[in-house]
């Protein structure tokens, strides 16, 4: 049934770019820089692995939509970031809101990205929450901070994030806008009509797709023609570059790739992350997605884990030993199989404290409920 | 203050007050922007936008391709980095196509940010049947919209209204649709000399466009003009006739609703979209709730026929609401 599928393990550098693409993002990187991403592809893990405990045992509302083993994706499309930029992130993104300029700032809350405990607050629905915890989960933003709010409808940020570019571009600054998509998403219309639009402008938004292989219970070849997503790129014409979405540093390069080209005004990019999501579409569903997609395929899918590829990595660098890169192991467990030794100190205790301002943090209370639904005139 | 279009003592019509709102504030706010469908090089499939290029540049005025979804969501991120926009729908009809954007995203943007983020946004687009449109280019759908909590939702009737109530939408920090009927764009009966100074009319303050003390009619639009037409036929047989224009439907202005039913004890409203949850039937579950004992007369209602619009004029006028219908209605009320 699933033999049009490129799984991660195929994925190619083939896209639809014939521009050169000398840069590579990752030769800029120190030692530090490299422990700084396998620490943060352990945040995100260890966020989502945490947040499956809970919600398990029954103290979270809303829906789950685990990001376990697209890490890589998050992380490696946010390390290169400015504090600047835009993102938009949708629900299979959480952890995306707090490595938004994280880099090298874990201990500043003022940062250009949301702080752990914002994001716990509103995934335990506090009055603490960005937006007060009037919308579920991932439906966060802060225009402070350059965040877009997503709401539920599919690749609807991507218009919202041309907006954004045009209007910086209009101030005369550089600001890229990286908007989140599963390829499901390139099958809506706003997707087209915002990518069309921002390509005849050529403002920087750079559209990651994680293709992780299902659109809910819906495989990528009744959502689309092409194997290759990227290649909706070509009707654009602009590039459409895939990166092994399991690959932190591939991912890094295609992106810082695509944001400066975006930058020095060339326009947008599409970029395709291989990778293929671990359980169900959200957490209700692990137990009917295990009946329509064969252990097989789920096994094959989860085979490179996005830690293990790059402590594989480090260590044929020689910026880890092998000794070092046994010491924290979540890497191809299950969430309910990992344990708080599987991770290094700083991360549990960052996401200990994250929780424990959540839990500390009030609900709203009724009162708000009809607040907010007009502002006041400018003037 | 640059008076391009009209001088001082001009009357104009309601189109060229439009025109003229926008390039003042287009002047006044060097950071609007102004986005639609051949608004820019063509001036708009009306002529609303004629010059603005012209005078404001291709950035500031911009021909967006067939796209209204992009067209509101880029408003949408424009705006919510503080940039007014204007969002041009070439007819107001083909907002369907941009309706996720506008209820979903626009509408409840403030209240999901728990009133950090606010869009100062204005659609605005041409609408309303009687001109052989059809079924897409004759829609007057402002209650998909009023039914949307975060949307102003506003429909003038004459060019000073519509000049005041534009810039004050733009001025606004919300998200607002804005209902220009067409066919008044260009009517010459109803052109007037625009108030001068920085005139604006206040959003939820309705206006009473004919006193009278035997039963009110409430509407807005086009529909002003036919109860206007139906209390000349009725004033001739000794009824006087209120007519309130609402101006704004969100914010609507209840109290000059309940004030003027506790001076005539009728109510009829009238809207030219169809029945069946209109905006007239919103009015009227109002008017029971406040008003009930005020009225003498079952509260009633006129309306387009709950079908599409049809194109040929007798199949048009068939299903649209009629100077006659509104006339018959307010006898019935009145003889009750």
């Amino acid at each position: 049934m699933n033999s049009k599928r490129s799984v991660v393990a195929n994925a190619g550098d083939k896209g639809t770019d014939t521009e050169q693409r000398p840069l590579r993002a990752r030769d800029g990187l120190s030692e530090q820089d490299h422990l700084e991403i396998l620490k943060q592809l352990y945040l995100a893990r260890y966020f989502d692995v945490r947040l499956i405990k809970e919600k398990r045992r029954g103290r979270l509302r809303g829906t789950l939509y685990s990001s376990h083993n697209q890490e890589a994706i998050l992380v490696g499309t946010l390390y290169g970031l400015r504090p600047s930029d835009w993102i938009s992130p949708i629900h299979r993104d959480m952890p995306a809101f707090f490595l938004k300029d994280l880099r090298g700032n874990w201990d500043n809350d003022d940062r250009m990205g949301m702080s752990i405990g914002e994001v716990c607050a509103q995934v335990w629905g506090r009055a603490t929450a960005p937006g007060r915890a009037r919308d579920n989960w991932s439906h966060i933003g802060d225009a402070s901070k350059g965040i877009i709010c997503s709401t539920s409808m599919l690749a609807g940020t991507i218009p919202v994030a041309a907006g954004v570019v045009y209007d910086a571009k209009l101030k005369g600054e550089d600001t890229v806008c990286l908007t989140y998509n599963g390829e499901g998403s390139t099958s809506q219309g706003v997707f087209h009509e915002a990518i069309n639009f921002a390509a005849i402008h050529k403002l920087a938004v750079v559209t990651i797709i994680e293709n992780n292989q299902w659109a809910y219970g819906t495989p990528l070849e009744l959502g689309s023609p092409v194997e290759d997503v990227a290649d909706r790129a070509k009707g654009y014409d602009i590039p459409g570059l895939i990166a092994d979405g399991q690959d932190v540093l591939d991912v890094l390069d295609k992106t810082m790739w695509a944001v400066e080209r975006g930058r020095a005004g060339k326009g947008p990019s599409l970029i395709e992350c291989k990778t293929f999501r671990a359980y169900g579409h959200g957490d209700h569903d692990d137990d009917r997605a295990a009946k329509y997609r064969g252990a097989d395929e789920v096994e094959k899918g989860r085979s490179r884990d996005p830690i293990a590829v790059f402590k594989k990595y480090l260590v044929e660098k020689g910026i880890l030993t092998k000794a070092e890169a046994k010491k924290y192991s979540p890497e191809g467990k299950h969430a309910n199989e990992t344990t708080d030794e599987d991770f290094p100190p700083d991360v549990v205790d960052i996401m200990k404290k994250g929780v424990e301002f959540a839990l500390d943090s009030p609900l709203p209370e009724a009162s708000e409920a009809t607040k907010w639904v007009f502002a006041e005139p400018r003037r | 203050m640059s008076a391009v279009i009209a001088e001082g003592t001009q009357t104009v019509n309601m189109l060229t007050a439009i025109k003229q709102a926008l390039f003042e504030e287009m002047e006044r706010e060097p950071g609007m922007v102004c986005i639609g469908e051949d608004i820019g090089i063509l001036g708009g499939a009306f002529g609303v936008t004629e010059g603005l290029q012209d005078r404001f540049g291709a950035e500031r005025v911009i021909d967006a391709p067939i796209s209204e979804a992009l067209i509101v969501g880029a408003a949408v991120g424009m705006s919510m980095r503080g940039r007014p926009v204007m969002a041009e729908m070439q007819f107001i009809d083909f907002i369907s196509c941009g309706f996720d954007q506008i209820v979903n995203n626009a509408a409840t943007m403030h209240y999901r940010t728990a009133g950090k983020v606010s869009l100062p946004m204005v659609i605005r687009g041409p609408s309303g049947g009687y001109g052989g449109g059809g079924p897409y280019h004759s829609q007057q759908n402002e209650a998909w919209f009023a039914h949307s909590p975060g949307l102003r939702v506003v429909c003038p009737s004459t060019p000073s209204d519509a000049y005041g109530l534009l810039k004050t939408c733009l001025r606004d920090n919300n998200p607002c649709i804005f209902y220009e009927v067409k066919e008044l764009y260009r009517k010459r009966e109803i052109e007037e000399q625009i108030p001068g100074g920085d005139y604006t009319v206040p959003l939820g303050k309705a206006r009473i466009a004919r006193e009278g003390s035997d039963l009110t009619f409430v509407t807005y639009g086009n529909m002003v003009y036919f109860c206007l037409e139906a209390a000349v036929k009725l004033a001739e047989e000794g009824i006087e006739a209120e007519i309130i224009d609402l101006r704004s439907l969100v914010p609507l202005d209840d109290e000059a609703i309940l004030n003027s039913i506790k001076k005539t004890n009728r109510v009829i409203a009238v809207n030219e979209a169809p029945m069946t949850c209109g905006f007239a039937g919103e009015i009227l579950a109002r008017v029971n709730e406040y008003a009930f004992e005020y009225l003498d007369a079952p509260p009633a209602r006129v309306t387009r026929t709950d079908t599409p619009v049809p194109w040929v004029k007798p199949l048009e006028l068939a299903v649209l609401p009629s100077v006659d219908d509104i006339y018959e209605a307010a006898k019935r009320a009145v003889n009750y």
